[in-house]
């Protein structure tokens, strides 16, 4: 069905970091790919290479071996400001600490990566997707003033606005209470169906990972199932 | 009952209640200095700089008390214008000691040719002097020979000045010297108080073959006595009989405790002028110590929760805290001492020989404790608000985030401790200044400036917030931090702020007197002062002029010197001058009379005498003076002159513009006061203002030619060396403003430091969502520079305000505006925010995105 074009493809990636007990192997030999408007939930215990993954996919990580490939950018090729672009062109990211800019407002946040981007009606996008995410009475407000679920759909927010093909999200609910968390998740789904993104969630609830249309476990820095895209459902 | 908490204050339980808190606070200082090093400097800074200024300051006392006599020539001076001692006043000094007799004048020396003239400083010595001490002479001659052989020693500048080399002679008054020797090294120039020209030693004898010593002519006889009973006591008992005997002469009395009472009276003005400086820098230093603690505490607060969640309450966390920031403060103390202490072995050791007095290397205690107390006062001061949050912080955030609340106020007894250390430091500035009203002035600009900046920095972070969003995104970004929550706009405005303001306001003052002197004064000064014109060559002296110069203005009036030895009777040493009127009581000054109210002079109180006014003797007195003194018209002065006492009564009082620099007097008496007292006059010449400087040395030359005992001063040079003096005070005060602003480049740097994982953490997430480095390097370039502009900007503004008023009110003249001085202030902020935050910059450019993204 989706083989042709992934929107994600890795090939034989490897991530070694250095530490002063030597160099730690974080990732190896990593074959994954990505088809466009799929969604797919990484699985494993803590320190199993997930986020690290998820960085390399973002290019905030460079791999130590193989290749990437995302959305026909070859990260191999690029330099870190040319990384950064495809970022601001084509990859959201929500984080479980929000990470908003403490500096600015949820409007401002929101808006950055469409200032960013250059465009003229920054501003009006980003109050509309605040609408979209139920913020409207908080646009003016810091991130500080804000409670944790707030701050996530700030995030999820600011994630969408540029209109990625590709959504990151590591551990989105796992600084948020049951409730916050599966408003959150209705809201990141709801959004990806809406725009048609393919959207990696990294999650340790099993629960959250049935809601993907696949699911890629991994264990020791090595990706033990769901590798390739599904040919059938 | 395990819990941390010393028992109620109730219970006699306060013997063990310190070493608890004392134990805690040594725990929590196992971690190390970490993020107190800003702390530290700056504490280290302003007590090193208010000790390296006591230190000093001893240090020149102790060495001017060790040097006494070799400074004053002797035990104890006796001196006074115009009138050599007689033959019985001579007796009676020799029965008390051994005696050497000088003469000092200002004169002119002439090239034979009459070509070229300098002025000079005349000292006739007798064969005895010095009698302490020696005047060095090069290639080790001996100044009593040289001098006896008729000969003179010069400083080399005159040599350089008139063309001439060893051996050749010049002309003085009407006599021709040979100079024979060059002056190394003279031992007492201080107590001699010379200026403008070159020192210049001949015999007494020969200083009579001049003919420069005429009946009014103004020569300082001076007699420096060596006593057989060299204890304290005996120097007292001979001052005492000195000044009994002696009571009417009109000399002035001077001992080797304080051979300069001027020179003393300086010492002590500047040691309390750059003590306050020092303070003005540990204050900007003090918004470090509260920036580190803050910053501290808020690190803390997990431990904080933990300490109460264990049973501690916030009184005992307060004081465990407290007794940390104390030690720390301590510990910045000991290095301020230390770096205090070096300042006179390291300016001895770089200057020693240039300084008139060798520095002796003693501390006083007083010295130091001030600088303690200073330190100790200002940490607290600084440090207990917000201290005081530690004891707000709850137990809960152990559980749960919680975001700290910047503008919480801490609890009242917090407030009120703040409140007393306050009024603690004032109390002590006022008691270590020794000038009220200068602590409390001192205070008061302190207060204005701090309120001013924080005002400042609240205004344009509200005005950052309001204003629309800037259309380009790294100027969005830039405003967007400067009006952010815990951003560094208050920091960059309340730390350099006060340095700037300073530098500015130096600047320009430097600026409109430079103006002043350069410009406005030559424009409407007189050319030349003229001395000892004999009164009855004053038609001579006239035509000389007109014949040379035709179109020239001759103002002249009679001078003679005397001082003021009663007031309503009372003598004048134990009168209590307010203010810098001291001066007026305790040395000679220039009298005059006329039957005219002179230019430039407007009375403001009483009335002018007649012109043929016969009877009581008046005098006009200047009017700022009188007030000063407390005298007001129908008060009288008794003033001493060529040995006599003589009673006048204040007729009227004027006020003089002496920035016009024509003649003018404190004190004019009516003639018949003065007229049959041996007098020479002083006069003025103004040329016209195209006269070429070959004009006005031809005239110069005429003169000294046609009246070899008149002295000619250029009035460019006064001006010049007034320059001189001028510009080494400024630099002083220079050097005093750059350790306020050095404090204020810490509070900087510890500013950036603490916002540096911020501003490393927007970067990442900027990062994240696309931003290139170029992007974030404009950023933040646009956002330092518009807060050094600003900060710049509001400093400019502030230093004008504080230079027109020392400016116009103080000094009464015209205030200039400088650019250069502007440029020059936002010069430093930009190059100190640039360098400061540029560093920072660069290390949240490389800093790795990964670390700061992970959960935390």
């Amino acid at each position: 069905m989706r083989q042709t074009n992934p929107l994600v493809k890795l090939e034989g990636v490897g991530l070694t970091l250095r530490s002063r007990a030597g160099p730690v192997q974080i990732l190896r030999d990593i074959n994954l790919t990505v088809a466009a408007g799929e969604s797919v939930a990484i699985v494993g215990p803590s320190g199993s290479g997930k986020t690290s993954l998820l960085m390399v996919i973002a290019g905030l990580e460079r791999a130590t071996t193989g290749r990437v490939q995302v959305a026909d950018h070859d990260f191999l090729g690029l330099d870190e400001d040319a990384l950064a672009r495809v970022r601001g062109a084509e990859i959201g990211i929500v984080f479980q600490s929000f990470h908003l800019v403490p500096t600015m407002t949820a409007l401002e946040n929101v808006a950055l990566p469409l200032e960013f981007a250059g465009r003229a009606d920054a501003e009006r996008r980003a109050r509309e997707l605040l609408d979209e995410v139920g913020l409207t009475p908080r646009v003016e407000h810091f991130p500080a003033e804000l409670s944790g679920g707030e701050q996530q759909r700030v995030a999820i927010a600011r994630a969408m606005a540029p209109g990625p093909k590709l959504l990151l999200a590591d551990e989105p609910t796992g600084n948020l209470d049951g409730k916050t968390g599966a408003q959150v998740i209705e809201l990141l789904f709801g959004l990806q169906a809406r725009r048609q993104a393919t959207l990696l969630l990294v999650t340790h609830d099993p629960a959250l990972a049935t809601r993907c249309a696949r699911t890629v476990r991994m264990a020791d820095g090595r990706i033990l199932s769901g590798a390739e895209e599904r040919t059938a459902a | 009952m395990s819990s941390i908490e010393a028992p109620a204050a109730a219970q006699p339980a306060a013997g063990f209640r310190l070493p608890l808190v004392l134990r805690f606070a040594l725990r929590e200082m196992r971690t190390g200095l970490k993020g107190f090093g800003v702390f530290v400097a700056c504490v280290a800074l302003g007590v090193g700089a208010i000790t390296g200024v006591g230190a000093l300051s001893d240090a020149l006392n102790a060495g001017f008390e060790a040097q006494g006599e070799v400074i004053l020539g002797g035990d104890i001076t006796l001196s006074r214008m115009h009138r050599r001692a007689s033959a019985e006043e001579r007796n009676r000094l020799e029965q008390w000691g051994r005696v050497s007799e000088t003469a000092t004048m200002r004169a002119s020396a002439r090239t034979l040719d009459e070509s070229e003239q300098a002025l000079i400083e005349l000292k006739a010595v007798d064969g005895a002097y010095p009698l302490v001490g020696a005047v060095e002479l090069e290639g080790g001659r001996s100044l009593d020979a040289l001098t006896r052989a008729g000969g003179a020693a010069v400083h080399p500048i005159l040599l350089e000045r008139l063309g001439v080399a060893v051996g050749d002679s010049f002309r003085l008054g009407s006599a021709t010297v040979p100079i024979l020797g060059i002056v190394a090294r003279e031992p007492d120039t201080i107590s001699d108080r010379v200026t403008y020209g070159a020192r210049v030693f001949v015999s007494l004898a020969t200083l009579e073959t001049t003919g420069l010593v005429q009946p009014g002519s103004l020569v300082r006889w001076r007699y420096a006595l060596s006593i057989a009973d060299r204890s304290t006591a005996g120097l007292a008992a001979v001052r005492e009989l000195a000044q009994r005997a002696l009571a009417e002469a009109g000399f002035i009395i001077a001992d080797r405790r304080d051979p300069s009472p001027q020179v003393t009276r300086t010492l002590e003005r500047l040691r309390r002028f750059l003590t306050l400086v020092g303070l003005t820098a540990l204050l900007v230093g003090g918004v470090g110590v509260a920036n580190a603690v803050a910053t501290f505490i808020d690190r803390r607060r997990k431990v904080i929760a933990t300490y109460k969640s264990v049973g501690a309450n916030g009184r005992t966390i307060f004081a465990i805290f407290l007794t940390q920031v104390l030690l720390i403060a301590a510990i910045g103390i000991v290095l301020g001492l230390a770096l205090g202490l070096l300042v006179p072995f390291v300016l001895d050791t770089l200057y020693g020989e240039a300084l008139p007095i060798r520095a002796v290397i003693t501390v006083s205690p007083w010295s130091l404790l001030i600088a303690t107390v200073y330190g100790i006062l200002v940490s607290l001061l600084f440090a207990l608000w917000p201290l005081g949050r530690a004891e707000t912080v709850r137990a809960g955030v152990l559980f749960r985030e919680e975001v700290a609340d910047e503008r919480q106020w801490p609890k009242r007894r917090i407030v009120a401790l703040t409140i007393l250390a306050g009024v603690a430091l004032v109390a002590f500035a006022i008691l270590s200044s020794g000038s009220t009203l200068t602590a409390i002035y001192f205070t008061a600009a302190v207060v204005v400036v701090f309120a001013v900046f924080i005002a400042f920095g609240t205004l344009v972070t509200m005005l950052a917030r309001r204003m629309p969003r800037p259309k380009p995104a790294e100027v969005a970004l830039a405003v967007g931090n400067i009006g952010a929550p815990g951003g560094l706009t208050r920091s960059v405005v309340l730390s350099l702020g006060a340095g700037l303001s300073l530098l500015v306001a130096v600047a320009l003052t430097d600026a409109s007197l430079l103006e002043e002197l350069s410009t406005r004064l030559p424009q409407q000064s007189p050319n030349y002062f003229v001395l000892d014109i004999p009164k009855g060559e004053r038609e001579a002296f006239g035509a000389v002029v007109h014949r040379e110069a035709p179109e020239a203005v001759i103002d002249d009036a009679p001078m003679l010197r005397g001082r003021i030895v009663r007031v309503n009777g009372t003598p004048a040493e134990e009168i209590k001058a307010s203010g810098d009127a001291e001066w007026v009581l305790r040395g000679d000054r220039g009298l005059t009379f006329s039957d005219t109210l002179p230019k430039g002079s407007r009375v403001v109180a009483g009335a002018w005498w007649p012109a043929d006014h016969e009877g009581e003797a008046l005098v006009s007195f200047e009017d700022e003076l009188a007030a000063r003194l407390g005298l007001g018209v129908g008060d009288t002065v008794t003033v001493n002159v060529l040995g006599r006492n003589l009673t006048a009564r204040i007729a009227n009082l004027r006020e003089v513009k002496w920035e016009n620099m024509t003649i003018n007097f404190v004190m004019v008496f009516s003639p018949n006061t003065l007229k049959a007292a041996p007098y020479n006059l002083l006069a003025t010449i103004t040329l016209p203002k195209e006269a070429t400087l070959a004009q006005e040395a031809q005239l110069a030359r005429a003169l000294a030619k046609a009246f070899p005992s008149v002295t000619t001063i250029r009035v460019k040079d006064a001006v010049n060396a007034f320059e001189a003096v001028f510009a080494k005070v400024m630099v002083a005060v220079r050097v005093a403003g750059s350790v306020t602003l050095a404090a204020g480049g810490l509070v900087l740097a510890g500013a950036l430091a603490t916002a540096q994982r911020r501003r490393i953490k927007q970067a990442v997430i900027l990062k994240t969502i696309g931003a290139t480095r170029r992007r974030i390097l404009v950023s933040h370039f646009v956002e330092y520079l518009l807060l050094a502009c600003l900060t710049a900007a509001l400093a400019t503004l502030l230093g004008s305000i504080a230079a027109w008023i020392a400016v116009t009110q103080v000094m009464e003249l015209e205030f200039s505006f400088s650019g250069l001085a502007v440029v020059e202030a936002l010069a430093i902020a930009i190059g100190l925010v640039a360098a400061l935050g540029g560093l920072g910059t660069w290390q949240v450019l490389r800093a790795p995105a990964v670390p700061y993204l992970r959960s935390e």
